[in-house]
């Protein structure tokens, strides 16, 4: 190998060069077309993400407002994370049997994979689409019954279709939003 | 002895034997809900039809007994077809509300549904619906929905318990067990109705909603409620909790059946009732350093040759092992020679069934072995009221208490805490936290409670027991044999002051 081929190779100035045609061309088109940068202003604004994504999880109601969920466990035994955990009881409402006195889901273990899920037999869990969740304290992300069936992001819209056909929660959730 | 074929394979057993059982026992599995190898038999649930050689039509097997000659097929597809048939009769009206059932994870419908089921419904009619929870006392829950009829629990309590409590009431799809006018059910044997039930109809209001099956793991076991020695399985979560005892097959002792008090008795293993760790004077304290304190107290008394002034109680509550370990550490090495403890003599010769079938009135689970060992190391046993005297006029200055788990013994001893001389050093090696809070001032040592113990017990028959593995619940807890060891230990190397300055450094 000559002496200026070598030298070439060891400046790495091509690359160096190269390099820096990627960054500036970048830089122009963002500094020109602002609209396709890949960057997005985060908080106000929000990536769309695909109808699959899976969040934290979301606790259904029957159409009475109590917890859809019997506690026969099965999310908790499927859960590869073992993160939830639930206590079950008798309920005080006469027509129902049982029910989970307590309902755990430690959001640090869950690994999102959604067995749970797959695994209710009356569409009690689902997971949501809520994925900012921040706290100061490791024990906040436990999170009980009273999160996960009533914050507000989910606007009343968790009803189990298991208790109620399609057609009558449309219904309920127009009505609700004509009335709000 | 006949010979019969099962399948083509010629089996020899003895005449008259069951066919059910026999098949199971040679791997043919027949299955069947109403039959039970402790009961009559009924005929009722023809789950167990076979095909017999020499007969047009399916015979139900539990019906049928061992005779010469005798040749049957369990796996034709004409019985496979009488079997399916026949499951989804018993599945017609069954409100399949496995999520909400205790019994799922080990209900009969759910196994045989897995084998035999037709997996599509051809019922277009709706379901009979039938009372839900109904309350039959203190012990059980009854779901007339989920009953397939088969009448065990009706047969045991005509037969085994001598309750006469359930009957079937009304005819045809409306048919129902239940007890009249839904009267509680009576008598201490209420619950083996919940474990012979294959279905989820009756359930143990203990149980209810406590845990589901398919977490527990079991561990064989014998029951410490009293002399008979049950045998039992113990049905525990990860070994942190006891959920349940269920009968183990034993027939020579409790057959099938256990007793609803000795089916309470794991409570007092469970975390609320225990102590977690050794205490002097409610300050928590390693196990070393906890013997090194009792070793000191013990042997001050034992080089000024006080061994008058040491008691020791004990109960028949504790395996062969254990007392052997107890008594040859402090009757042959210190000679203490003041045992205190029940009349076992007494309480021996009085024994007998408490109420007619397996419920004994001694309530110690080695009352045989301890009257054995007492002998063998020519103890002389003093009881409860002398202890009390003595304890009370302060002529025993250190008084070691050997107390089981069961909170009867809290209140037997109550009068003793109340009466205690303000000099006595008590050291309780006890399980139950009620017993050690009586003694508040004393030095606490946690021990094993029956179903963590490995040792052997001798029943009220003097029938050898072994308790192979016991349940590892707590870390800080160890057996009379650890305690006994680690005591000696203590007593012949006690810390030098280096040593003690180096523990004092260390918290």
């Amino acid at each position: 190998m000559n002496f200026w081929a070598k030298w070439q190779r060891r400046s790495y100035l091509i690359s160096l060069f190269s390099g820096l045609a990627t960054t500036g061309k970048h830089f122009l088109k963002n500094l020109v077309g602002l609209g396709d940068r890949q960057t997005i202003q985060y908080p106000e604004e929000r990536r769309n993400y695909s109808k699959r994504f899976m969040g934290v999880h979301v606790l259904t109601k029957k159409t009475s407002g109590d917890i859809a969920c019997t506690a026969c466990m099965l999310c908790a035994t499927n859960c590869p994370a073992e993160c939830i955990h639930i206590v079950a009881a008798e309920s005080p409402h006469p027509e129902i049997e049982k029910y989970p006195a307590v309902y755990e889901i430690d959001l640090m273990r869950c690994v999102f994979c959604g067995y749970c899920e797959e695994a209710c037999p009356v569409d009690a869990v689902r997971m949501g689409r809520d994925y900012e969740y921040a706290e100061l304290s490791e024990r906040n992300f436990v999170v009980g019954i009273d999160y996960l069936m009533n914050r507000p992001q989910l606007e009343g819209r968790n009803f189990s279709l298991f208790h109620e056909p399609q057609k009558l929660i449309n219904q309920k959730v127009l009505n609700q939003k004509k009335a709000s | 002895m006949a010979k019969i074929k099962i399948n083509g394979k010629e089996i020899e057993v003895e005449a008259g034997r069951n066919l059910v059982d026999v098949a199971k026992e040679n791997g043919f599995d027949i299955p069947h809900y109403c039959y039970h190898p402790g009961l009559s038999i009924a005929g009722q649930c023809r789950m167990c039809v076979v095909e017999q050689e020499g007969n047009p039509k399916l015979q139900v097997a539990c019906n049928m007994r061992c005779a010469e000659g005798l040749s049957v097929i369990t796996n034709s597809a004409k019985v496979e077809e009488a079997v399916q048939a026949n499951l989804e009769f018993h599945l017609i009206n069954h409100p399949i509300d496995c999520p909400i059932c205790d019994q799922a994870g080990e209900c009969g419908l759910q196994d045989y549904y897995m084998k035999h089921g037709k997996y599509d419904s051809q019922m277009r009619e709706h379901k009979v619906l039938k009372e839900k929870a109904v309350d039959l006392g203190e012990k059980i829950v009854l779901d007339k929905e989920r009953c397939i009829l088969c009448s065990r629990c009706v047969r045991f309590t005509n037969e085994v318990s001598k309750t006469g409590d359930l009957a079937i009431f009304n005819r045809g799809d409306r048919s129902v067990i239940g007890t009249i006018n839904d009267r509680p059910m009576t008598g201490n044997y209420q619950v083996n109705t919940v474990d012979i039930c294959p279905v989820g109809a009756l359930t143990s209001k203990d149980f209810r909603f406590e845990q589901r099956v398919w977490f527990l793991d079991s561990l064989e076991s014998v029951c410490s409620g009293c002399s008979k020695g049950c045998n039992v399985y113990v049905h525990h979560k990860n070994e942190k909790h006891i959920y349940r005892l269920k009968p183990r097959f034993n027939p020579s002792i409790n057959e099938w059946w256990m007793c609803d008090e000795g089916r309470l008795t794991y409570k007092d293993s469970n975390y609320d009732r225990r102590v977690t760790a050794s205490q002097l004077r409610n300050l928590e304290m390693p196990a070393e350093e906890a013997l090194q304190v009792w070793a000191a107290d013990l042997k001050t008394l034992l080089a000024m040759e006080q061994a008058d002034g040491i008691g020791v109680w004990i109960t028949p509550h504790e395996t062969n092992e254990g007392l052997e370990a107890i008594f040859s550490l402090l009757k042959k090495e210190f000679q203490i020679q003041k045992f205190f403890g029940p009349d076992a003599e007494r309480i021996q010769k009085e024994d007998a069934p408490a109420d007619g079938f397996l419920l004994r009135t001694d309530p110690y689970p080695n009352t045989h072995g301890f009257l054995k060992k007492v002998k063998e190391f020519g103890i002389q046993l003093r009881g409860l009221k002398d202890l009390e005297d003595q304890a009370q006029k302060g002529s025993i200055t250190h008084l070691i208490l050997i107390v089981p788990e069961s909170e009867k013994n809290a209140d037997e001893l109550q009068n003793l805490s109340l009466r205690l001389h303000p000099d006595l050093f008590v050291v309780v090696i006890s399980p139950s936290l009620s017993v050690c809070q009586l003694f508040s001032q004393g030095l606490w040592l946690p021990s094993l409670t029956h179903y963590e113990k490995v040792g052997s017990v001798f029943n009220h028959a003097g029938l050898k027991q072994n308790l192979n593995r016991g349940l590892n619940m707590f870390k800080e807890a160890h057996s009379l044999e650890f305690w006994m060891e680690g005591l000696h230990r203590a007593y012949r190397n006690p810390l030098d002051s280096k040593q003690v300055s180096k523990m004092e450094m260390r918290k």
